[in-house]
Parts: structure tokens; sequence; C-alpha cells
């Protein structure tokens, strides 16, 4: 690898501490047992098929994480944590040819120390380029892209930690996010994910089961990540890792719209507050504003009666 | 054309020799050495500049730093960007809007008080080239040896053994601080010490500065 | 109507505000923002900690790797220290590699951190010559509203102090490495360096005033790129003063301006050394 001269490097040969811990020599059998124990209860004491967001405290979402951005959003899902900015439409570059629809540009990147197993690179790599091509595929159908024609509107993401379905919790803060900037848009954007282990299905997936399910060497292993705009019925996107039998995906299928529909709700309410929010801190700061206002006005008039008089 | 400086006052400097127009092909260009401490800037400017870095307002100031390997670094980047902000304070800007003035160092030799040395010669090259300045700057190196004592403008040998290095820019008109960075850790009696001795021995560049401005006006006629 | 005169006559605008002696945000000059600091909030990362200055917020995060010493330095480790701006902080940045100023903020803040001595590098080595901790602290910028040097000093300090080595057992005859990662010390931090930025505004040609903590705004408004002074301590020494840009300083500013630091200084090390109480040091 090149060395990169815009920031400061370690020693090349580094290598994580944790190679050198007992639990990096688990085998994959003893990895999957750890999962679940005799009850089928997951790690985080959830049934197989409970979604974290399902939960009130799990799931925590807001808008107006970033103030310099037009909207933002942040996204915790148990322990991954995501935040999303988007930002005012604008100009393409290097572009010649006329647009008619507005386009949207989508970055996913992980912070340096986002993953458990290794220390992210700076410069992007094959999956982050692969979620954001997902992502503004799952994006795309839910914006009113033609309000915007020769425009573009820049979506990025940043996860600051990685704990399982990521993509999932991108796309809903993506969605927050551009509501929050008041970006027209056809419906409300969920997404959900599962991982798929032989006959068991994980929803909403830790890291750790995505990594097993990702190296299964069963017949049916995967990752299906779906998202859904609720009100016209539509999945806008449908991103699979692995493979699995057509019975295994309609049956994943019906699970993960169920789960997206149920996602909803969350996001209305965290809509509405945000709004009333707004609208009463807009109250607030031009109560505030006012009384400086005054003062100020008195100086200009001040100094016009000075400009007049000479 | 060389200019020798020692002894004035009970300030010492280290010797400042000077050659302007160094480089023939550039607006201007000068060759300053301080002690055995070399650099050498050249200026280019104002010049056309591609449509996304002009500025309506005032022109933009692009400064090159490359050091002896010829490797980009992140310290690099921070050294031009002190340059960058010092000149930018003494640049009349506004006078060239939409345009670029392009400033590209080369470091030479770099026996201590480097830095220095490079933003003096960097005020001796702009006076050459013609740009229009508010005022000119100067640069003044000091060291904190291991007793706490203040080292005026340090040589290799006393940097050795400093455990901090301060380096201060003042402006020519009333000798207020424009650009001041250090470089390990130090009292604030140090700290203010130095700063006043900086401030009486930039005295000494000025003076320097005029002294080959006016041989250099002399053999220009 | 605020609105519109802020964005016809901005100099005028910020000129009338300076008059009456406040700010944009309604702050007094010497007034800084209120710091809020959470640690150990991610848990992949080996230390990390969550700092918010007003909007600004930075999430540092450590991670602990293990190399050979270099072969000129045996007994030294290594303390690599990033900041990265990505995109998504402002809409000043683009997508892409560090800009300059990335790179800048960078360099001021490994100095600080190097020349306040806060970590000795030979305790961060495990055997000489053969083995030494790497520790990655990577700073990343969620919102800049300014000052970001101070939030990136607070979030790096703040990590350190809750950071836990593993203990290595390292067998010199066989060269093999054994982590045991229940078993961990606390790293040795001396004193606790505090930076405190200001902008440097040039009041109708003559009159210098400093704005402590300053917003993205008010740096935009004072010239320069980013805070145009920055002063840093460890344990009442000066360990880092960078002056860049905006107006100049005279001897009275500067005094001024070390004494607001030293109080800053003050009330931020209790700020950490509350928020490291409550929530206790270990993991």
């Amino acid at each position: 690898m090149p060395l990169d001269f815009r920031r400061f490097n370690g020693p090349e040969d580094s290598v994580s501490y944790k190679i050198y811990t007992k639990d990096y020599l688990k085998t994959y059998d003893e990895q999957l047992k750890d999962l679940y124990d005799e009850n089928g209860k997951r790690k985080d004491g959830r049934e197989l098929n409970e979604a974290r967001s399902m939960c009130m405290f799990c799931m925590f979402a807001r808008t107006d994480m970033v103030s310099q951005a037009k909207g933002s959003a942040y996204v915790e899902l148990r322990k991954t944590k995501v935040v999303c900015s988007v930002f005012d439409p604008r100009e393409i570059p290097h572009q010649n040819e006329f647009r008619q629809l507005g386009q949207l540009y989508c970055e996913v990147k992980f912070a340096p120390f986002s993953c458990p197993r290794k220390r992210r690179p700076y410069v992007p790599d094959v999956e982050e380029k692969a979620l954001s091509v997902a992502l503004r595929q799952a994006l795309e159908p839910a914006v009113c892209r033609h309000f915007f024609p020769n425009y573009q509107i820049d979506v990025l993401i940043y996860i600051l930690e990685h704990d399982g379905s990521c993509l999932a919790a991108a796309i809903n803060a993506a969605g927050l996010a551009l509501a929050n900037a008041a970006v027209p848009m056809f419906d409300i954007i969920t997404s959900c994910s599962v991982a798929v282990i032989g006959n068991k299905m994980f929803i909403d997936p830790t890291e750790i089961e995505e990594h097993i399910a990702k190296n299964s060497t069963e017949v049916n292993h995967g990752i299906i990540t779906m998202s859904v705009l609720s009100q016209l019925k539509q999945i806008s996107d449908f991103t699979q890792i692995g493979s699995m039998d057509v019975e295994c995906v309609t049956k994943v299928m019906e699970v993960l719209l169920k789960e997206c529909e149920i996602i909803v709700p969350n996001i209305q309410r965290v809509l509405v507050v945000d709004v009333v929010k707004n609208f009463e801190l807009k109250k607030h700061l031009e109560a505030e504003t006012k009384k400086r206002e005054e003062i100020l006005k008195k100086k200009m008039d001040e100094w016009r009666s000075l400009l007049n008089g000479q | 054309m060389v200019t020798d400086m020692k002894d004035v006052q009970d300030f010492k400097l280290k010797p400042m020799k000077c050659e302007f127009n160094f480089l023939s092909k550039s607006d201007g260009s000068a060759i300053l050495s301080q002690g055995d401490t070399v650099s050498l800037v050249s200026v280019n400017g104002p010049l056309d500049i591609k449509m996304t870095s002009q500025r309506i307002d005032k022109s933009t100031l692009e400064v090159l730093f490359s050091n002896k390997n010829g490797k980009p670094s992140v310290e690099n980047r921070y050294k031009e960007n002190i340059v960058k902000q010092t000149c930018e304070a003494a640049i009349l800007g506004s006078l060239y809007p939409r345009t670029g003035i392009n400033v590209t160092i080369q470091e030479l030799e770099d026996y201590g008080g480097f830095l220095a040395c490079t933003l003096n010669c960097t005020c001796l090259a702009l006076l050459n080239s013609g740009v229009s300045m508010r005022n000119v700057f100067a640069a003044v190196s000091c060291a904190v040896d291991n007793q706490g004592n203040v080292i005026l403008d340090p040589t290799h040998a006393q940097l050795q053994t400093s455990t901090a290095t301060m380096t201060f820019v003042f402006d020519s008109r009333d000798k207020s601080l424009i650009t001041c960075f250090t470089d390990g850790c130090f009292s604030q009696d140090a700290y203010r010490e130095a700063l006043e001795r900086s401030r009486s021995a930039s005295d000494l560049v000025f003076a320097f500065y005029r002294d080959i401005i006016r041989k250099y006006c002399n053999v220009i006629g | 109507m605020s609105e519109v005169y802020k964005l016809i006559h901005p100099v005028k605008h910020f000129n009338d505000y300076i008059s009456i002696k406040t700010r944009l945000d309604g702050r007094n000059f010497d007034e800084h923002r209120n710091i809020k600091l959470n640690v150990n909030s991610i848990k992949t990362a080996d230390a990390s900690a969550v700092v918010k200055c007003g909007n600004t917020t930075v999430v540092c995060g450590i991670k602990l790797e293990l190399a050979v010493p270099k072969a000129e330095e045996p007994d030294l480790g290594f303390l690599i220290t990033n900041v990265e701006l990505p995109a998504l902080c402002s809409s000043k940045y683009r997508p892409g590699p560090p800009s300059d100023y990335a790179q800048v903020i960078n360099n001021i803040v490994s100095e600080i951190i190097k020349n306040s001595k806060c970590i000795d590098l030979k305790d961060l080595c495990i055997v000489p010559d053969k083995l030494a901790w790497v520790v990655y602290c990577d700073m990343v910028c969620i919102d800049h509203d300014g000052s970001l040097v101070d939030a990136c000093i607070i979030a790096l300090i703040a990590s350190f102090k809750t950071l836990l080595l593993p203990s290595v057992n390292y067998d010199t005859e066989t060269e093999e490495i054994k982590v045991e990662t229940n078993e961990r010390i606390n790293l040795k931090i001396h004193g606790l360096p505090v930076a405190t930025s200001f902008a440097v505004y040039e009041h109708f040609q003559s009159q210098i005033i400093l704005l402590t903590d300053p917003t993205n705004y008010e740096e935009e408004m004072c010239g320069g790129n980013g805070s145009n002074l920055i002063i840093s301590y460890n344990k009442g020494l000066l360990c880092g003063i960078q002056k860049l840009g905006g107006g100049s300083l005279s001897t009275e500013n500067n005094e001024e301006a070390i004494r607001l630091a030293e109080q800053h200084t003050i009330a931020v090390e209790k700020v950490i050394n509350a928020c490291l109480e409550g929530k206790g040091t270990n993991k």
C-alpha cells in the first residue's frame, strides 16, 4: 500500500492484539454455539425473531445532530451507531448534459475504530463502496428527484460503531435526515435486515451473527437487507449476500416486510417531535434575538441621524 | 550583493545574507541565509488561476513548501499554512481580485530557526516581486535552555540542549504580533521574556530589509 | 429582517454586535460554551470519548495494536494521532482525501500532545527491540462549529484517561505472544493538557477583540483559517501557542489571552475529572 502523506502513519506491520487472545482461535462450530443458548435466546437476550427496534430503549433516533448541515439524523440500534447529514442541493461539478432527474450522492464511511475485528483503513474500501451504492439505490425511488433537475444532493453517512445491520441503520438514518432537510419525498423509507444460518433466522443481526452467516458452510446462509416504502407498499431496495433457496428468500421477505412496517411509527414519532421542537425553538430564538435587535436598531438610528446631520 | 549584520545594540542575530532575483524566471525571488540556515523563495503573481479557487474580493494566495527530500507530509501543510496566514495579513489582496499569487519555498539548509528564515525570505521575495503590501513583517526565533534562560536566534548546537523553541512574527508598523508558534514546554515568564526580546530584535531585521532594498534601488538607479 | 441584514451586510452586522459587547449567540466575549463529555460509549474501540463543546462534536476512539519498535528507538512505543474531518461535519468539506485544513489541525493536535509530554512513549514499550504498543487515536469531527482543537484535545485526553492496556506475555525464546484481556493496567498520563481557542477580531482597525471559544461563523468573520490563537496548558506550563491570521496582538492582548486560557484550563480540568469520577475508570 502506498504511504499516505496526508496523515500520520503508524508502523506498517502492526497487528491488532486480539489475534493473540484465546477467543481468536475459536472454531466455527464453537462460534456458532456461542450465538444462542439452550432456550434459543441470543447473546443479548433477544429471541431469534426479535428486532432491536422493537424494544423501546434499543432503537434511538434523533434529528438535528449536525448543526452545520441542512438536515441530519442519528440512529442507534443497540450498539450500532450511525450519523447521517444531508446538504443543500448543489450543482453537479463537471457535467455537460442536462439531467431530468436530480442526483443523489451517497457516501458511507466507517470510523477507523468502528469495527471489532480490525482497524478500518482511511481510504474507502470495497465494503464501503458497496454500501454507498446500495444506499443510493434504496433512496432514489423515495426522493422526488424531478424537483431538482441538474442538481445533486449529498447524503453522507458515518458509522461510529458497527454492530451489525449497518446498511439498514444507514437507510433509516438517511430517510430521517432527508425529511429533516425538507427534501420532498414520496414516502417514509424504512429498512431492516435478516441473517440466515441454516434453518435459523436472526432478525436484525449483530456483527458476530453477520460474520458467521457470511462464512457459514450451510446451504442457506447469508444476509438480506430490504428497504420498504410502507404507504406505497413498494420495495425500494433488496440486497442479498450469500446464497439461499427460493423458499427461504420468500419467507425472509415476508418477515422483513412486517419488520419494516413496525419501524414506521417510530420514525413518524421522531419526525413529529422534530417539527414540534423546531417550532418551539424558533419561537424562543426569535424572542431572544428581538431583544438584541432592539439595541442594534437604536444604534442604527443613532448612526443614521449622525449621517443626516452632517 | 551581500550585507552583513553584526553587533547592533546589545541584541545579536545570526549574520544575514540575502540575494534578490536569484531565480531569473519568477516575478520575484530571494535567497536568504541566517547563519547556516538557508531558504529560497520565489513569488509569482498576480496571475490567472482556475475559476473554482478565484475569490471575488481578493487574490488567492497559494503557498507551496518543499523540504529537502521533496516528499509531501502533514508538517509541510502546517508550515505552508503558517506562511500563508502571515502573508495574507501583509499583502493588500483586495487590489488584485480574481487572481492568484503563488509563493514557492524550497528548503536548502536547516540549522535551526528555519521557519523564521523562510518567513523573512518570503517577505523579501514579496518586496522584490512588487506586490502591494500593507506592511512588511519580520520573524525572530528564540529558544529556552534547560536552565530557563532565553536565547535569541539560537544556533544549531544551542537548539540541541534547549527545551523549547518559539518563533514570533511582527509587523513593521506598531510591532504587534502577527504570527507565533512554539515547540516544547515553557513557563509564562519565559514566553513573555522571549516575546519582548524578539520584539526588540525585530528592529534589526527591519533595518536589514531597509539596507538591502536601498542597495538594490541604487543599482536599478 | 435580521437574517437578511446578516446576509447582505455580514461585516456590518457583526460589527454592530461587537460594539454592543455581545456575540451572535448572546455570549460575552470571554464566555465559553458548555462542554458535555461522555466516555467509553463506543465498545468496538479500546477507549473512547464523545465531547460536545456547544455544537462542535468530536468522537475519539483508540485502537491498540502490536508492532516491533523502530530499530533506532528500540525502547519507544508508537502514538499515532489523526484528526478526521469527514464531509458530513460541515458543508465546507468535500468527500475525498483530507483537506489542507484537516492536515493543519492534525499537525497542531499532534504537536500539542507531543510537547505536553503527557504520555511517555517508553511506557508503551513491552519488550525493547521486540514488541511495543501502537496506540492509534482517531478523532472524528461529527459537527464542526469552531474551536475544533479544544474539542479534539478534550476527547483525546478523556479517552487516554480511560485507556486500559491488556497485559502481554512475551516469551523471549519462542517469541510467542499471549495477550490476557482480563488483566489490564492503566496507562500513565502526566498532567492534563487543555487547549483554548480564540478568534482575534480587528474592530474598526484599532481595537482588538478576543473571542473565546469561537463558533464557525465567528472564525470566518475574523479571517484566517480556523481559530486564530490557540494556547495550550499542561501542569501550569505552556505547551504550545499558535497564532495564525486574524488581527495582530499587542502586549496587553497577549496578557489577557494567557489569563483567559488559564481560567479556561481550570474549568475544563474540572469537567474532565468530574466526568471520569462519575463513570469510574473501569470498563
